[in-house]
């Protein structure tokens, strides 16, 4: 897993003065990184991650800069040799030597160890170079920017008598200025995260890591390659398999997070480590089918009528895996005959969003969900390449389809035309009437599978109304399977936390109750259709009860937030500024299987004798 | 190879006999039980489950969907302590049990116990965090929002290999064993997507955590803890002092024949030792030269092996309280070369959201403010306590009268007697009198009930309506931190140690991609 900078990925550049910049890297093309220059993007293939170049000047007869790695040393140097410098003081402990320096400390043979404040003048006239000397400096641009920097202090007037801690301070800010480096970060979902936060917060709710982290674990996100499907005591509707629901307003970023922790979010080249695929990899500095058109039907109507209608069990599906063979590697010399770039066999293939374990499935309130930052990690969910894994493992269905699937257009059944007909079709018009029924085959497919419910747990990172999301996602969830509503205010989980709060259920428990008193008999529930009884789309929304409070268990509500310090030799402290904004919420639950009727808790409740507070006083 | 599914990764539909399952009393008040079938010594039931929310014995939670709410039995729990008779007690008051219930006879010779009238629990699976909430305390515990966080930035994913020092308690040995699983080991199902031609040749990279403990005996109830939650695939416990021996792992060691030999091959490290900086030695990826900062102990006769994948970015974190350890750790992370070095701390909470209740109308009933909740009201709640003051002060006064004209009448009867020439004038006068009074007495309860009720009257009514009142929905929403946070947890410092890129690799990248 990014092993090293393969051609085509997305990675980060990170600037001395901290700012990101993200670039998809292409062959043969140059990389420009503003004021500090531009260098060939082949010198960065091959190479690996974290590393730190800094950008050599052009010598004689060279046409391009070159680059140089950085090494750990030399990038320690500094705080190495003043950390050497400050131990001594540390050990002697005295109360002086900590942080606050009142007065110069002096050593026995008269060397001043510690400086003080006392002589800083606040002028910037103590530099000497004038700002058209700096700039001519520049212009000569040597010596990667570490000789402007020793210019530049050489002339400050009273360097020597700054304190260690200023003069860091200082050369630390020139270096920020001048220094033509970088470093190479991998674009995962935590750098990403990083760099959207920073540049449009709004964009993915000011989703943070922490709460990425968070989600991930109350969620039980974990790889289900290995899960079992399996058939509810029911006898219809299904369990587990690794499926989980989302709900996503974050731009794909929550679904990215999930993802990278299923382990479908990266092309498996890019999972592959070890030197042995080069060979292979050489292969594909040709730009990859990514960005190709999935569904061409056109050339290969054969291909299309063998495609089975994929049933959503486990034990048939694996079964059509494809041969081996002939999924990634194009033979070359079919390749560059046919088209300018390699293209993907499409024999055997595996219809989109067809796997039936290790599954993301996406409600989104438009016709074509908004996974736009998925880009980053080569997928387009608008057209998306075969080879992703989440091509197969990411479903999408609007919420019309999830909840009134018959007035969905494609979940309507075009009519099947015999072969005959087909024949005696232009092909433009066969391509559309095949892609017409894959389109159905797909979206009834995902329709049947969401709506047979027992989602291994549901995410929920949306500005829609959390109440209105879960009121329909929860039934969805298995028993014992994990919900998790995120959102940047507090104010709608809070809300939320009281339509599930002790009080309400107990309510409702009471209510129900008395209903099922009053209609004895009379029961109704939606399974006979092979799905799970959702509540009808234009039921009267229950004002008091929009959720069934008890279908979940323990809500709790939570935030976390990460603070960083700076340690550096007798400077350790927590940094001094950082990002406010939203803090962003996580509301967690378990689903559960309520019995029915009244159920009579236990438990000393100090004496309390309230009628309502006796139900369901036991779990919080 | 028949595996037994992991019930962290995958609990099935149902819990079943010899599975780790979890009672889930209250928010933070679980308990982890293996589930089991077999007959007990103590209960005629087999193995119960005793809460505070009443008794379970097993055969009501085997093979029970996983989420239902279960409910308490009657267990006779009181004789546990008498032996001998215990079991026969057992037995006759379970077959008074059995016909109780339906007379419906069990098919084990475990005795069916009879439904209790309260009480109840639900069997929830067992994920990473419910165990965190109710694992047996050993060490500190590394909880949700740190070790969440910690995978988060580690970018553990499925597949990796992760060292953990110091496993402890065990929490984030699950955690982390969640977050790199990717399979079973021989039961590689080939699923489309994922797999494809290269990956099939290449043998897969199973997700595993190399786990060490130098404490012997939280090593061994953490092996059999691995072994009875089906993570035995997963995760490898070591027993050893990582200080001084390191974290290579004999290529027999292996639970099974594994890929790479060379183990633990880690992509990621997590410490939580006291001192971590003593085990950064031991994580570099050529041997350190002979004069290095760290006390010499004598180079090891073996030949050098990494304990890190030669292929990957290793990322590390440290999870030390003080931050004197930080410091340290961190000067060695730069001595060996770590990059990227940063530290943390995390600050989580839980809110607890409940209602607020404020106004005169709340005035005994429990939970809840009977301040006025606005101007208004207190200002009416004034005048009404004015205004009973005044008719009451009235009132005083007119018993007053009365009772000096109970007075005179006295005085003037003892007058009469003396000397009973005006008897009938006075009479007539009393009469007047009384009439007056009746008329007095009339109006004064028709003021009395355009007043406001007395305070008695305004609790009794109260306490009458707050059985009917919907208090689920009265009053303002609120949500505060709840009553014990934890400030401080641990700092955690992440740093990364890229491959190693030598000149050599340098020229050969050189030639193959170009300039």
């Amino acid at each position: 897993m990014h092993s090293y900078i393969r051609p085509y990925t997305h990675i980060a550049l990170r600037l001395p003065s901290g700012i990101v910049k993200v670039l998809e890297i292409i062959p043969n093309t140059n990389i420009n990184i503003g004021k500090f220059g531009t260098f060939p993007a082949n010198l960065l293939l091959g190479r690996p991650y974290y590393l730190t170049f800094e950008l050599l000047d052009k010598e004689e007869g060279k046409s391009q800069t070159e680059l140089r790695v950085v090494p750990a040393s030399e990038l320690h140097a500094e705080t190495l040799a003043s950390d050497d410098a400050a131990t001594p003081v540390e050990s002697k402990e005295e109360p002086t030597a900590d942080g606050g320096v009142q007065f110069d400390i002096v050593g026995e043979n008269g060397e001043v160890i510690m400086r003080n404040n006392r002589l800083t003048v606040d002028d910037p006239s103590r530099q000497t170079l004038s700002m058209e000397e700096i700039e001519e400096l520049k212009k000569a641009g040597t010596g990667s920017g570490k000789e402007i920097i020793a210019k530049i202090m050489a002339s400050h007037m009273a360097l020597e008598e700054k304190t260690k801690f200023s003069l860091a301070k200082y050369s630390l800010r020139k270096a920020k200025k001048y220094l033509r480096r970088f470093t190479v970060l991998p674009l995962d979902v935590g750098t990403l995260a990083e760099y959207v936060l920073e540049k449009e917060p709004f964009k993915v709710m000011e989703l943070r890591e922490e709460s990425l982290g968070l989600i991930g674990a109350w969620a039980n996100i974990h790889c289900g390659d290995s899960s079992r499907v399996l058939t509810a005591h029911d006898g219809i509707s299904q369990i587990g398999g690794g499926r989980w629901l989302v709900v996503d307003d974050t731009a794909g970023l929550v679904v990215a997070s999930l993802a990278e922790k299923m382990g479908i979010l990266y092309s498996p080249e890019e999972e592959s480590e070890g030197e042995e695929e080069e060979e292979e990899e050489v292969l594909n500095l040709e730009k990859p089918q990514n960005g190709e058109p999935t569904e061409t039907g056109s050339e290969n109507p054969q291909q299309d009528t063998e495609m089975p209608d994929i049933p959503t069990d486990a034990s048939s599906a694996p079964q059509t895996a494809s041969n081996p063979n002939s999924t990634t590697k194009p033979t070359p010399s079919l390749s560059s005959s046919l088209k300018p770039f390699p293209r993907k066999p499409h024999r055997n293939h595996i219809p989109a969003m067809s796997s039936p374990t290790n599954t993301l499935t996406i409600l989104h309130p438009n016709a074509q969900p908004n996974l736009a930052l998925l880009k980053y990690f080569n997928f387009d969910a608008c057209d998306p390449s075969p080879t992703h894994p989440l091509y197969h493992h990411l479903k999408s269905l609007s919420w019309l389809q999830l909840l009134s699937p018959t007035s969905s257009d494609d979940y309507r059944e075009p009519p099947l035309l015999s072969d005959s007909v087909l024949a005696e079709m232009k092909s433009s018009k066969r391509s559309t009437y095949y892609k017409k029924r894959r389109r159905w085959e797909r979206t009834k497919r995902v329709v049947d599978e969401t709506r047979r419910g027992g989602f291994d747990g549901v995410v929920v990172a949306g500005v829609m109304s959390p109440e209105s999301v879960l009121r329909w996602c929860v039934p969805l969830v298995k028993g014992g399977g994990r919900v998790v509503v995120y959102s940047n205010t507090v104010e709608p989980l809070v809300e939320l936390c009281d339509l599930y709060s002790k009080d309400r259920r107990a309510a409702f428990v009471q209510r129900e109750v008395e209903r099922q008193e009053a209609m004895a008999g009379v029961k109704k529930e939606g399974e006979e259709n092979g799905t799970v009884a959702l509540p009808e789309l234009d039921e009267e929304e229950d004002l008091d009860f929009p959720v069934n409070p008890t279908l979940l268990l323990a809500p709790t509500l939570q935030t976390s937030r990460a603070r960083d310090w700076q340690v550096l030799p007798g400077r350790t402290h927590p940094l001094m500024t950082s990002k406010g904004g939203a803090e962003g919420y996580l509301f967690t639950a378990t689903r559960v299987l309520p019995l029915e009727g009244k159920v009579e808790a236990r438990g000393n409740f100090r004496g309390k004798k309230r009628k309502t507070g006796e139900k369901t006083a036991v779990p919080t | 190879m028949a595996h037994r599914p992991c019930p962290f990764f995958d609990p099935g539909t149902q819990s079943s006999n010899n599975t780790l399952g979890i009672l889930q009393l209250k928010r933070d008040l679980l308990i982890p039980t293996i589930l089991s079938s077999e007959p007990s010594t103590d209960y005629a039931e087999g193995k119960v489950e005793t809460t505070r929310f009443g008794t379970f014995p097993h055969s009501t939670l085997i093979n029970q969907p996983w989420g239902t709410q279960v409910l308490a039995s009657v267990v006779d729990t009181g004789s546990r302590g008498a032996k001998g008779k215990k079991r026969k007690r057992g037995k006759e008051e379970a077959g008074k049990e059995e016909e109780e219930d339906e007379g419906r006879p069990s098919d084990s010779q475990l005795v069916k116990a009879a439904t209790a009238s309260s009480g109840f629990v639900h069997l929830i699976p067992p994920t990473p965090e419910t165990w965190t909430l109710c694992l047996p305390h050993r060490t500190q515990v590394v909880y949700t929002p740190d070790y969440s966080y910690i995978l988060q930035r580690l970018r553990a994913r499925p597949g990796d290999h992760i060292i953990e020092a110091g496993a402890g308690s065990g929490s984030f040995t699950h955690a982390a064993a969640r977050a790199v699983f990717n399979g079973y080991l021989g039961q590689d199902v080939t699923r489309y997507g994922t797999e494809d031609s290269r990956r099939k040749r290449k043998t897969k990279r199973y997700g595993r955590v190399y786990s060490f403990e130098y404490h012997e005996q939280r090593a061994k109830q953490l092996v059999a803890e691995v072994e009875s939650h089906g993570l035995r695939d997963v995760v490898t416990i070591t027993n050893r002092d990582v200080y001084g021996d390191g974290f290579c792992l004999p290529s027999s060691n292996g639970p099974a024949a594994h890929s790479s030999d060379a183990e633990p091959d880690a992509d990621i490290i997590f410490l939580d030792l006291p001192a971590p900086w003593l085990a950064l030695k031991h994580l570099t990826r050529s041997p350190l030269p002979s004069p290095t900062a760290t006390p010499a102990e004598g180079t090891t006769p073996t030949p050098f092996r990494s304990p890190l994948n030669p292929k990957s970015a290793t990322r590390i974190c440290t999870f030390s309280p003080c931050i004197e350890q930080v410091q340290k750790t961190i000067t060695a992370l730069r001595e060996y070369g770590w990059l990227e070095i940063s530290m943390v701390e995390i600050q989580a909470k839980r809110l607890d959201v409940r209602r607020e209740r404020v106004g005169l109308s709340e005035e005994g009933v429990r939970g809840a403010n009977s301040s006025a909740a606005t101007v208004k009201e207190a200002v009416q709640r004034l005048r009404d306590v004015e205004g009973r003051a005044k008719l009451f002060h009235g009132m005083q006064i007119e018993k007053q009268k009365e009772v000096m004209r109970k007075v005179e009448k006295v005085k003037k009867g003892e007058q009469e007697k003396k000397g009973s020439s005006s008897g009938r004038d006075t009479d007539i006068a009393t009469e007047k009198r009384d009439a007056q009074h009746k008329i007095n007495a009339e109006s004064k309860d028709t003021l009395m009930s355009t007043l406001p009720p007395s305070k008695h009257d305004r609790l009794q009514q109260a306490k009458a309506n707050a059985a009917l009142r919907p208090a689920y929905k009265e009053g303002r929403l609120i949500h505060r931190t709840e009553q014990e946070i934890k400030t401080h947890t641990s700092y955690l410092t992440f740093a990364v140690l890229p491959r190693e890129w030598t000149k050599e690799d340098e020229e050969q990248a050189r030639e193959k991609w170009g300039r």
